[in-house]
């Protein structure tokens, strides 16, 4: 991530460190209803807002934070709202209002385990189709799947600076996980100044109500004026390119891919959000990186209850692409990334739903889905076998 | 060094405050990695709860337990529900007035008996914490209260220190006695 490494040193739930860094991306707005596991958000920006000048309000439900948001953001505010599954479909006929409008708004959903009221306190990955096509029409929209408390800080700030820039929505898809782990990391203080109005991408009008023009917002189809062309074909369909297009043209802008020990991978792990992190570990105890293979050498050889002595899976070649900006979806860069890669596997905390963009884009390799439901995140092991029952031991 | 540390026992124990404290008084006092994490659901008063800290001098890529180092457990149903995970290098520290066992390598300290001879049953989690900050490698008595001290209102910081004071001294005269600091992690 482009932020610098300096600030204070805390320990921070996710959660707790996601208002942080609402706080210094300027939001002056929170409205929200407290939903399992996102809570500890909604409770730390009733104080926060208070803290900073800024409007703290517990709505009647999500619909109406969604909405509210939207209208704080045209009032010249910087908005977020924060909630989990059950709440974030409701939010979703806004969301297609905010993209229509070209409102910036962050929304956070901490996911987890559906459908409908679901798993509450347990974790998933089930929205990520959601934050993509839950809200009807055409549209695109920018999605951050943050790993650890310190990316819940930062992609937090990112999607401030995003949704401006481009103005639109963009979801944090964070998950139970993630959200109520507690690590170290560094806040800054102050507040950090980001440029709101951009106009280069934009088609609708931009002025905030209280600059002191007059702004139509409308949430037909529209021309620079806020003038509804919805009788217009042509003007429609290039209005509806238009919000499309500011996204996927500026992909190389917006994408962000991390990649671990890819250099000379012929197998690799492609991972968003938590599972990253027994993706990562599974990695380095295949190539025997730290320590920690030792340990989970002893643990395997309790397991089968006979000694091993070498590494078993040091015949795998695996890296780890790692994908923060899971939507707009990293196509182009993807295929770059594992076009050496003879099989590609997908760990998720769904049925398998992110494994199909995958192999629609990676068509020469083998891609394999590795799903696991019921709320608990792979180990590290989980992964590993599952590789070694595809490729195969070692000879 | 990498310490996979499990706390169990009741909700309303302290269980998870303590985990807390620990978890920043390694990261923060301590400077290590950390990540903690917890049960979470209906951890209301009674009711199972589990609380997990990793602490790391590498990056700490896999965020949960598959393998315990040190235990600690609050109460006897706690104790039963993860015990079979132990192996006989790990380190036990139990509270040993709810939690009874015949295993003679645990470290026993009567916490809940301690604290309610304080007249601050209350402050179970801080004997039992102050026994561990003993027993733990790479820890410093003085981070630990640090941590206390900003972690809890000034009206019961001082109550707390004494408790974590009171299990602390309990497990230095334990090894006293015993002659035997132990094993090193």
């Amino acid at each position: 991530m482009p932020y610098a490494r300096y600030g204070r040193k805390v320990i921070l739930q996710g959660n707790e460190a996601c208002a942080k860094a609402a706080v210094y991306a300027g939001c002056k707005f929170f409205a929200g209803y407290p939903i399992t596991p996102s809570t500890e958000i909604v409770e730390l920006m009733c104080s926060e807002m208070l803290n900073s000048g800024g409007t703290f309000i517990q709505m009647e439900d999500e619909i109406a934070s969604a909405c509210s948001i939207i209208g704080a953001r045209w009032g010249g505010k910087k908005a977020m709202t924060a909630t989990s599954g059950p709440g974030f479909t409701l939010m979703q006929e806004a969301i297609g209002f905010a993209a229509v409008t070209e409102t910036p708004m962050v929304i956070v959903n901490v996911q987890r385990g559906g459908p409908s009221t679901g798993q509450p306190t347990k974790s998933s990955q089930q929205d990520i189709y959601q934050a993509k096509y839950g809200s009807h029409g055409d549209y695109e929209i920018i999605a951050l799947a943050p790993a650890s408390v310190q990316e819940m800080y930062d992609f937090t700030i990112r999607a401030f600076e995003l949704s401006e820039k481009f103005r639109t929505p963009v979801v944090i898809l964070a998950d139970e996980i993630v959200g109520h782990m507690r690590e170290k990391l560094i806040v800054y203080s102050g507040e950090k100044r980001i440029r709101a109005g951009y106009r280069h991408y934009v088609l609708s009008p931009q002025d905030d109500f209280f600059t002191g023009n007059n702004t139509l917002v409308e949430g037909q189809l529209h021309d620079s004026e806020g003038k509804r062309v919805g009788h217009l074909p042509n003007r429609s369909a290039y209005y509806v390119n238009s919000i499309n297009r500011k996204i996927t043209r500026h992909i190389d802008e917006i994408e962000d891919i991390e990649t671990f020990y890819m250099a000379d991978a012929d197998i690799a792990i492609i991972a968003y959000g938590s599972v990253s992190r027994p993706s990562l570990k599974a990695v380095k105890t295949a190539r025997g990186i730290n320590v920690e293979a030792e340990r989970r050498m002893r643990l395997l050889n309790r397991m089968i209850g006979r000694k091993i002595d070498k590494n078993p899976y040091s015949h795998l070649n695996i890296g780890l692409i790692k994908i923060n900006t899971v939507w707009p979806f990293p196509e182009k860069r993807l295929k770059h990334l594992a076009e050496k890669c003879k099989y590609i596997f997908v760990p998720e905390m769904n049925i398998g739903k992110y494994f199909r963009e995958i192999e629609r884009c990676l068509k020469e390799s083998r891609v394999i889905s590795l799903p696991k439901l019921g709320g608990d995140i792979h180990t590290p092991d989980e992964i590993l076998m599952a590789i070694v029952r595809e490729v195969g031991n070692s000879e | 060094m990498r310490l996979n540390i499990r706390f169990a026992g009741a909700g309303g124990q302290g269980v998870i405050r303590s985990s807390i404290l620990l978890a920043k008084a390694y990261g923060l006092g301590e400077d290590m990695n950390v990540t903690q994490t917890q049960s979470y659901g209906p951890e209301a008063r009674g009711g199972a709860c589990k609380a997990e800290v990793v602490v790391s001098d590498e990056d700490i890529d896999y965020m949960k337990i598959d393998d315990v180092d040190v235990f600690i457990a609050y109460n006897q149903t706690g104790y039963d529900k993860y015990c079979d995970d132990l192996e006989e290098k790990d380190l036990v520290v139990i509270n040993s007035t709810l939690v009874e066992t015949n295993n003679s390598n645990h470290y026993k300290v009567p916490a809940t008996k301690i604290a309610e001879e304080m007249g601050n049953p209350l402050a179970v989690n801080m004997v039992m914490l102050g026994a561990l900050t003993k027993l733990l490698p790479n820890l410093r008595y003085q981070k630990v209260i640090d941590v206390i001290k900003e972690e809890f209102d000034d009206s019961i910081v001082k109550g707390n220190i004494e408790a974590f004071d009171r299990g602390y001294s309990y497990m230095e005269e334990k090894e006293a006695m015993n002659g035997e600091p132990p094993e090193s992690l």
